[in-house]
């Protein structure tokens, strides 16, 4: 071989490269081989088409069969529990909706991913979501520090402000920073019942306190005092507490409408979709749907911020996220192939294919991709920015019950049954109860001023 | 031959006893175990304690309870009075009406044959705040909207004309059988006899229909104590607690908070009431009957 050849032969390596490497760097789907059938539990979420879609993909490409249970919202916690109590699950993926999944992870239900496949990682574009996938058995946290890893997010669902850009643009109103900011123009633009200023769940349950959670945290309170170090003093009832609650009932008695105190997600959703409502607390899951004309009178006109800042200038989100996991009783050949599926799902291709078909995409360089620069996708920033601050509520087994104490309490505090102080000391009483039946260590505030 | 055929009868009985024990005593027998015990998940299985003085203290240091009891005999009284009413008004009215009474029955029947689901559903949106049809009524009458499902005032009683909706026909079925059962010369006899219409209903009609109509008010009594899709689908139980009820509280002991061993108590409690119910009922029909 002469020096000529040598230097065709290098260059045309050198422009073959060239070609194939961006691709290759891409690597859009992971090939995961052939895998024997699996079924999925899932919610019927809004979400769930897309997924669906997704599904689809998955099995053009591999040839693998995939089973959708589709469960609503209510019955699917039952369904995963009886799976994973009985002899062998039904189900070789579990969703789990993230509050519930320390219950999961304590009960000793799940199998550590690792343990299936020791070189599984979830990539490292993919969000943390707060840690919910990763389980410390030892400080009963859900943390990677220390922890191992049990699930991963297939939808990081968090609340955004949706706001009529139009409206605002016409009203002279700059999109809102701060709570105040929401106070100040879901004022000016009320004109009920035309059209409510803002709308968020006032519904009791978890409604009113998942929405009122992010004020929560904007305003520097939370419900224990520092959980995560075993600290479960309770200070619900503190001050900054009582300032989220008095702002969020403000909102609502001023700017929502009468109904606020059974304003349920279904209600938000139809009013803001329908142009009787300016702004609206609504989780991210359901924006793609303010522009399907089949479902709003109002497409194009809807923009997204990220949830406003509290007085002191903190910003707080709630993640609202669902969790993928393997239960423990199935055989070992079913959850591989559940390793299988989820490792196709987390890659770049996948989260892009569902993020087209409507989803909510959990890797970052989907949202920094060419589909930011479309409209239909022009919620990106304002999700990529609530997950530099948005963070996981109620992580401890207490969680569920600890929703429905304060779903009561903040429902009597709007609806006027109870002041904020006393729905605030009430839920205080019975939360700092429960730790102490726990064998938490716990304690309490001094009670607000009723 | 009388032995065997005497020890033949007895063992043809296992059967159904074996299938009553299984279906019925085990799990009468496993929710009083549950009651008295606290079950929690570790390492992928059950671990039951027993603790029944726990469970005891939960009940009385659960504040939603007492709410949720008053709500419960409200409802059960209010919609079941109500139902009774209607549906003897109904039967008798339907009673007299000489052709297309088929039709009228059958048209009757049709809120029974609606999935309690359907039922939540469809009403909720009927009692929607903005888009609602009752309230788009008031509006075009020149009336203000009213917050049917959000007012705590107004909230149960919402709940209560769906359940009157669903269940009149339910009462209307049962008595309308029973008044075209009623003896023709029995009534003509009255009338010849110079009876008022009212003197008719009161003193005739009624008394033959009282079995008809205990039947019917047994069974509307302990199906409203059990009453929980659609109050679950319209209100959840808000707001506040103005629509909680039993049922409700204790599907979220059980399914929303996982607290198994506290759920069984207050089930077998709800089972103690319907039963205390009908006892004191049963004896008030045969007060009357004495």
């Amino acid at each position: 071989m002469n020096i000529r050849n040598l230097l065709h032969r290098v260059l045309v390596a050198a422009g073959a490269c060239a070609v194939v490497a961006p691709a290759l760097a891409q690597a859009p789907f992971v090939d995961v081989g052939k895998q024997p059938p699996i079924t999925i539990v899932t919610p019927s979420a809004p979400w769930y088409p897309a997924f669906e879609k997704t599904v689809d993909l998955y099995e053009k490409q591999t040839g693998n069969k995939v089973k959708l249970d589709v469960t609503p919202f209510v019955g699917i916690l039952e369904k995963m529990r009886n799976a994973v109590r009985s002899g062998q699950s039904p189900y070789d993926l579990l969703m789990i909706n993230s509050p519930n999944t320390v219950e999961f992870y304590e009960g000793g239900f799940l199998t550590p991913l690792k343990e299936i496949d020791a070189s599984f990682d979830v990539p490292k574009e993919v969000f943390s979501y707060g840690d919910s996938g990763w389980w410390n058995a030892q400080k009963r946290w859900r943390t990677a520090n220390g922890g191992q890893l049990m699930a991963f997010t297939p939808l990081g669902n968090v609340q955004l402000l949706h706001y009529r850009g139009d409206v605002f643009r016409q009203a002279g109103l700059a999109p809102p920073k701060t709570w105040q900011d929401v106070l100040a123009a879901c004022t000016k633009l009320s004109d009920p019942p035309k059209m409510y200023g803002f709308v968020a769940r006032g519904e009791r349950g978890n409604g009113i306190r998942y929405d009122w959670h992010s004020v929560l945290m904007a305003e520097g309170g939370d419900v224990a005092r520092n959980a995560e170090a075993g600290d479960f003093t309770v200070i619900i009832n503190s001050p900054q507490a009582k300032n989220a609650l008095d702002l969020f009932i403000e909102l609502m008695k001023k700017c929502a409408p009468p109904n606020y105190g059974s304003l349920g997600q279904g209600d938000v959703i139809q009013l803001l979709a329908t142009g009787k409502a300016a702004m609206a607390d609504v989780v991210v899951a359901a924006t793609a749907s303010f522009d399907d004309p089949a479902k709003s009178a109002v497409v194009g006109k809807v923009d997204t911020v990220p949830l406003p800042a509290g007085r002191g200038g903190a910003r707080g989100a709630a993640i609202g996220n669902w969790n993928t996991a393997v239960p423990k009783n199935l055989p070992d050949a079913q959850k591989k192939a559940a390793l299988a599926f989820s490792r196709w799902f987390l890659s770049y291709g996948a989260q892009r294919a569902f993020a087209e078909a409507g989803g909510i995409p959990n890797r970052s360089d989907v949202y920094t991709s060419d589909l930011a620069k479309l409209p239909a996708y022009r919620w990106f920033p304002a999700y990529l920015e609530t997950q530099k601050f948005a963070a996981q509520d109620l992580g401890y087994a207490e969680g569920s019950q600890i929703d429905q104490i304060l779903g009561l309490r903040l429902n009597q505090a709007l609806i006027g049954e109870m002041s904020s102080g006393k729905a605030l000391n009430a839920a205080a009483r019975e939360i700092e109860e429960l730790f102490r039946k726990n064998g938490r260590k716990t304690g309490s505030l001094p009670p607000l001023p009723e | 031959m009388e032995l065997v055929n005497r020890t033949f009868r007895h063992w043809s009985l296992v059967p159904a006893v074996l299938l009553f024990a299984v279906l019925t005593l085990y799990p009468t027998v496993n929710l009083v175990r549950m009651s008295v015990s606290t079950i929690e998940f570790t390492q992928g299985g059950e671990a039951w304690s027993f603790t029944p003085l726990r469970n005891l203290a939960l009940l009385r240091a659960d504040e939603v309870v007492p709410p949720a009891v008053r709500n419960t005999l409200l409802f059960v009284v209010a919609a079941v009075t109500i139902e009774m009413a209607l549906g003897l008004g109904l039967a008798l009215l339907v009673a007299g009406v000489t052709r297309g009474k088929g039709l009228i029955r059958t048209v009757m029947i049709l809120p029974i044959l609606v999935p309690p689901v359907a039922i939540g559903s469809m009403w909720k949106l009927l009692y929607n705040y903005d888009f609602g049809v009752f309230n788009q009524a008031l509006v075009a009458l020149g009336l203000p909207p009213a917050n049917w499902l959000g007012s705590t005032s107004l909230a149960m009683w919402s709940v209560v004309a769906v359940d009157v909706w669903h269940w009149v026909p339910f009462v209307f079925l049962i008595l309308f059988a029973a008044v075209e059962a009623l003896p023709v010369d029995v009534l003509e006899a009255a009338r010849v006899d110079g009876a008022t219409r009212p003197q008719l209903l009161r003193r005739v009609i009624l008394p033959l229909l009282r079995p008809a109509i205990v039947v019917a008010l047994l069974f509307r009594t302990i199906l409203a104590f059990k009453v929980f899709d659609e109050v679950y689908l319209l209100t959840s139980g808000g707001p506040g607690t103005s629509t909680e009820l039993i049922t409700l509280h204790l599907y979220k002991v059980f399914f929303e908070q996982n607290q198994l061993g506290y759920g069984a108590l207050l089930s077998l409690a709800l089972i103690a009431a319907i039963l205390a119910v009908l006892l004191v009922g049963g004896q008030g029909v045969r007060v009357a009957r004495a």
